[in-house]
């Protein structure tokens, strides 16, 4: 999908129908392989779980990612101004500014922030420093973001500058991510989000995110 | 992560280590391609100069595309039979790929999304991340929910495809046959409601029937009557004159009194599978089996009809589909038949909306050259017989059953696919002898096989199967349980990124999963060069086979397996030479060249990486196209079952299996684990697989084990939470799981309320203990270890394994 991104009036959102997905963890592999996201950090985190009582039990996964709000905690609270947002509504984090306290951690309601303090191996037990592709990862993390610094999912802006979707939307099997511009009423993002009864998670927190979900039923 | 994982196998190893078993070090050595070569090629020869019968080819199904040339062409070449794809009688499809080409001339079965409205899941995922083209089917069957398609799924606990259905009905494991029996009998005997065209026409339901069971043929052509209702006589089936089929009644032919088959059907699914009984065995209340099957007809629109492409069509969007956890059971083969039934008896088997044999039973081939080319054809009595095939013996007609020469003694078996009751008991030897096998195991080639932990009890397996050969090979590109407990020498395999694979899906056509969208052959090639000193199998085997001076052999058994494996003859001018000199690279050439034209070689197809081309609607919905029927009546198995009775008894086993197996119409047998009635062991157990993991292949893989340790169930063993908290237990609880024969494995317990009170589930293939793998190692449990692999726990039919098993729990207090 090609997106015009000299137009300032494009917002960028994902819809994620709940009803599609059934709980693969594509997103959160395909994330990892594109963002070079160290162990233990998982930018498109699933949440799976269960409700109900047997035999009417029923069993959800919940996709999620930085929700890029429009009026984000995160950037509210960053005493030093490395949190940004730029024109298309995505949240990011200037690297040399940021001084690693950690209030955007604290204070993002949907826990979608994280720090690293150090490149943890996938493989701890190889002879070996690091693997060829860590070696890769690690160099790719730290000319990013680094240690001792936020880091967040930014919906790939670097693949979606060069033409591509975010991968956690490309990846998916089921075709349950949609990526587009909410703004524009026409966009298959916001004919989703008003055919399908497309909710945000946790409207309450007052901050309107740019990632509706679809209802599972 | 597979391509640079540092665990992976970069140079030829060798066993140092003479002890062979579960658990031993085999103190790996890196030797030289050379040596590894010299060694294979003089230990072959040996075998091969003296008696290259004891050979023996394991194989994984988890790379099957690979498998397609070196395996069966090694085999001929070479001059033995023994080959099985470990793993196959448990984690493949005995009873289902039989009963797919029985009935739909497919290995698979799945809806036809695009039309599909109602599908009964019994125990399998397909279209939520598993079955074959697994990834495309996930958006099929997104598509179809998304607008509005009903799913529901006979499984005993909340599986992925459950927790997607409109409706999760939890079932005892191992009883979806009776199940399905007793639904149709509601369809048939309640509501009275079956596509009678369909069975007159595509099916053996109107055959006429014997006091003795058999057709009643003419006396003339030995052709299978049927009884005209218009004309009021008996006609040939394929009579052009006939007016009209009678399905129901009596008729006297000669001096036989004779029933259309259909009729017995129907009293016999009346007889013996009444609701109150088939709930009982289920668990399953009357009101929802009766509500199921009535909703399943309604959905089907008995008699509506659509137009595709010009071409007007039966719509039947109703399916009922299976798969592994209904089929991995004693009842394998007739379970995935009787499931199958309720898709004919309402007409809705490879028509739009219906239930759609997967693999593909009809390609009229690419524009240009006609191939792949199968289409099924009818046998003298107009049942179907597939073209191609993938294995050596067809689904139908029956091979005959006849001493054995295999080790396993499959092809003594008319309706094998796979068996491992021979090879994995004890009394391995003993049935050898018993069955007139007078060669002894040699050498095992094993590619990338993990049969130590993917055949049940790992010390039973390799104790009594594998530690039998005197050397094994292995190609593999990481270490197991399976090389570090037996190989002699492994080799370093390259893997998906490093080769050139000429056909990625098997058969050839998967990626064609249903519809009227594209054919797609899609080809695999490396974007690097192996890494260290990895070799192609490939590459490996043709080395091989020129050491042994056998490549002359080895290339005429491609150019004969080409034509079945791949869809129709070979152009002379693309055979391989046997006087020739072929790299890898060039055979996958010749068989591109073949099947798409000069233009279209692999140096073409590369800058793609496929070829499509328009599916046409003769293919996609082809049952009404092609002449053929299918049996709701089995007449063959009746003699099958005799002439394999004959033949077990010449040998001094009258008792071998229960060849009331072979009785012509659908039934539900009893596991073991149904007939326990030991009150301690009160839980059935079964295994599941999370969507995101194969086989035993990719636990190892660091980013699915840190899913797997995030995921709420994967690395627990699950149980419902009232039946956990009756027994003292609270999550996170270290437990005990024993089977009858005192075997036990231990691990932590998630009460949850998507299981069935009486059922235990874990992940199948967790638990690995390989020093190879550290990844994995430990992680989740083995539940292999707790099934039980013996005559008893073998489906009489096709030899499918049991994978039920009853158990107690108790709290671990170490």
């Amino acid at each position: 999908m090609a997106i015009n991104l000299k137009s300032n009036m494009i917002k960028y959102g994902i819809v994620i129908d709940l009803k599609r997905c059934y709980g693969c963890y594509s997103c959160t592999a395909a994330c990892k392989a594109a963002n070079n996201t160290p162990m233990g950090v998982d930018f498109a985190k699933c949440i799976s779980g269960e409700t109900g009582i047997y035999p009417a039990a029923q069993r959800q996964m919940l996709p999620t990612l930085c929700m890029q709000c429009e009026d984000p905690e995160c950037k509210r609270v960053c005493p030093t101004g490395a949190t940004l947002q730029n024109e298309n509504g995505i949240v990011t984090v200037d690297k040399n500014i940021c001084m690693g306290c950690g209030y955007c951690m604290m204070a993002c309601p949907y826990g979608q922030r994280h720090k690293v303090s150090g490149w943890q191996t996938y493989f701890p037990q190889a002879k070996e420093e690091l693997d060829a592709y860590q070696s890769y990862a690690k160099g790719k993390w730290e000319e990013k973001y680094g240690y001792g610094i936020a880091s967040k999912c930014d919906f790939c802006m670097q693949r979606v500058k060069d033409g591509r979707l975010p991968a956690c939307v490309e990846s998916c099997p089921a075709k349950a991510r949609t990526f587009g511009d909410i703004n524009n009423p026409e966009s298959d993002v916001s004919i989703l989000i008003k055919r399908d009864r497309g909710f945000q998670l946790n409207p309450e927190f007052g901050t309107n995110p740019s990632v509706y979900y679809l209802p599972a039923r | 992560m597979t391509l640079y994982d540092p665990h992976r196998i970069n140079y030829p190893v060798k066993r140092t280590n003479p002890e062979k078993g579960v658990g031993v070090d085999p103190k790996w050595q890196r030797i030289s391609w050379e040596e590894a070569m010299d060694t294979i090629v003089s230990k072959l020869k040996a075998v091969y100069e003296k008696d290259p019968r004891g050979l023996y080819w394991q194989a994984t199904t988890v790379q099957t595309s690979e498998i397609r040339f070196a395996v069966p062409a090694f085999m001929k070449a070479f001059g033995f039979k023994n080959y099985w794809v470990s793993g196959g009688g448990l984690w493949c499809g005995n009873g289902a790929h039989f009963m797919n080409g029985i009935m739909h001339a497919a290995w698979s079965v799945i809806p036809d999304w695009n039309y599909n409205n109602y599908t009964i899941y019994f125990g399998c995922s397909k279209g939520h991340g598993a079955g074959h083209a697994a990834l495309q089917t996930a958006q099929f069957v997104a598509d179809a929910r998304a607008r509005g398609m009903k799913a529901v799924v006979f499984d005993p606990f909340l599986s992925t495809q459950a927790s997607k259905a409109h409706e999760w009905v939890p079932c005892i494991v191992g009883t979806d046959g009776a199940a399905a029996l007793g639904m149709i009998n509601v369809i048939l005997n309640e509501l009275n409601t079956w596509d009678a065209e369909y069975l007159k026409l595509k099916t053996n339901a109107a055959y006429l029937i014997q006091p003795d069971g058999h057709y009643k043929r003419d006396t003339k052509t030995n052709k299978p009557l049927i009884w005209d209702t218009v004309d009021n006589k008996p006609k040939t089936f394929d009579d052009e004159t006939i007016k009209d089929f009678a399905l129901l009644g009596e008729f006297q032919v000669d001096d036989t009194k004779c029933v259309p088959s259909f009729q017995l059907f129907k009293e016999h699914v009346k007889k013996e599978y009444p609701l109150e009984k088939v709930s009982q065995i289920t668990s399953v209340p009357v009101s929802t089996l009766r509500r199921v099957a009535t909703e399943f007809v309604q959905h089907a629109q008995i008699g509506s009809t659509i137009v595709i492409d010009g071409k007007k069509l039966p719509l039947r969007p109703s399916a009922a589909i299976f798969f592994r956890g209904s089929q991995g059971h004693v009842n394998s083969g007739w379970t995935c038949l009787s499931i199958d039934l309720l898709n004919h008896i309402i007409g809705a088997a490879d028509v739009p909306g219906g239930a759609f044999g997967h693999g593909p039973p009809v390609s009229m081939g690419y524009p240009d050259t006609g191939k792949p080319n199968t289409v099924p054809y009818p046998c003298p009595d107009g049942l179907m017989v597939v073209k191609g095939w993938v294995y050596d013996h067809k689904p139908y007609p029956l091979s005959e059953p006849k001493p054995p020469t295999r080790l396993d003694l499959h092809d003594m078996f008319p309706c094998s696919v796979y068996n491992a009751f021979t090879i994995c008991s004890p009394d391995w030897e003993k049935y050898r002898k018993q069955f007139g096998i007078d060669y002894e195991p040699s050498i095992m080639i094993n590619f990338g096989s993990n049969s130590v932990m993917t055949m049940a009890n790992a010390q039973q397996v390799t104790e009594n199967f594998l530690k039998k050969f005197k050397f094994i090979f292995s190609f593999n590109i990481i270490h197991n349980e399976f090389t570090e407990a037996v190989a002699d020498i492994v080799l370093p395999d390259t893997c998906f990124l490093e080769r050139y694979t000429p056909a990625v899906t098997f058969p050839s056509t998967f990626c064609h999963p249903t519809g009227m969208d594209h054919w797609v052959w899609q080809i695999r090639q490396p974007v690097v060069k192996p890494l260290y000193e990895r070799r192609d199998f490939n590459e490996v085997m043709l080395e091989i086979t020129k050491r042994l001076g056998i490549q002359n052999k080895y290339y005429e058994s491609i150019n004969n397996l080409i034509p079945i494996r791949y869809g129709g003859e070979m152009e002379e001018k693309n055979k391989l030479n046997p006087k020739g000199d072929y790299t890898w690279y060039e055979i996958c050439d010749r068989l591109i060249k073949d099947r798409f034209g000069d233009g279209k070689g692999l140096e073409e197809v590369k800058k793609t990486g496929f070829i499509k081309w328009k599916a046409k609607v003769e293919e996609t919905y082809w049952r009404w196209f092609v002449p053929v029927r299918v049996p709701i009546y089995f007449e063959y198995f009746i003699d099958a079952g005799k002439k394999l009775r004959k033949v077990t008894t010449d040998f001094g086993r009258p008792d071998l299996f229960d060849m009331s197996f072979f009785e012509p119409l659908a039934q539900w047998n009893p596991c073991p684990s149904h007939t326990n009635k030991n009150p301690e062991f009160d839980l059935w157990g079964f295994s599941w697989r999370p969507s995101f993991h194969t086989q035993s292949s990719t636990q190892c893989n660091p980013w699915l084990d840190e899913i797997s340790v995030n995921d709420p169930f994967v690395y627990l063993i699950q149980i419902n939470e009232e039946t956990g908290k009756k027994k003292g237990l609270k999550d996170g609880d270290i437990i005990w799981v024993e089977n009858p024969l005192g075997r036990k494995i231990k691990g932590p317990v998630k009460l949850v309320q998507g299981m069935h009170p009486q059922h235990l589930g874990i992940a199948g293939c967790h638990g690995h203990w390989a020093k190879g793998q550290p990844v994995s190692k430990g992680k989740g449990q083995f539940f292999d270890d707790l099934i039980i692999v013996d005559e008893a726990h073998t489906d009489s039919l096709t030899l499918g394994s049991d994978a039920c098993v009853k158990l107690k729990i108790y709290k671990c207090n170490e």
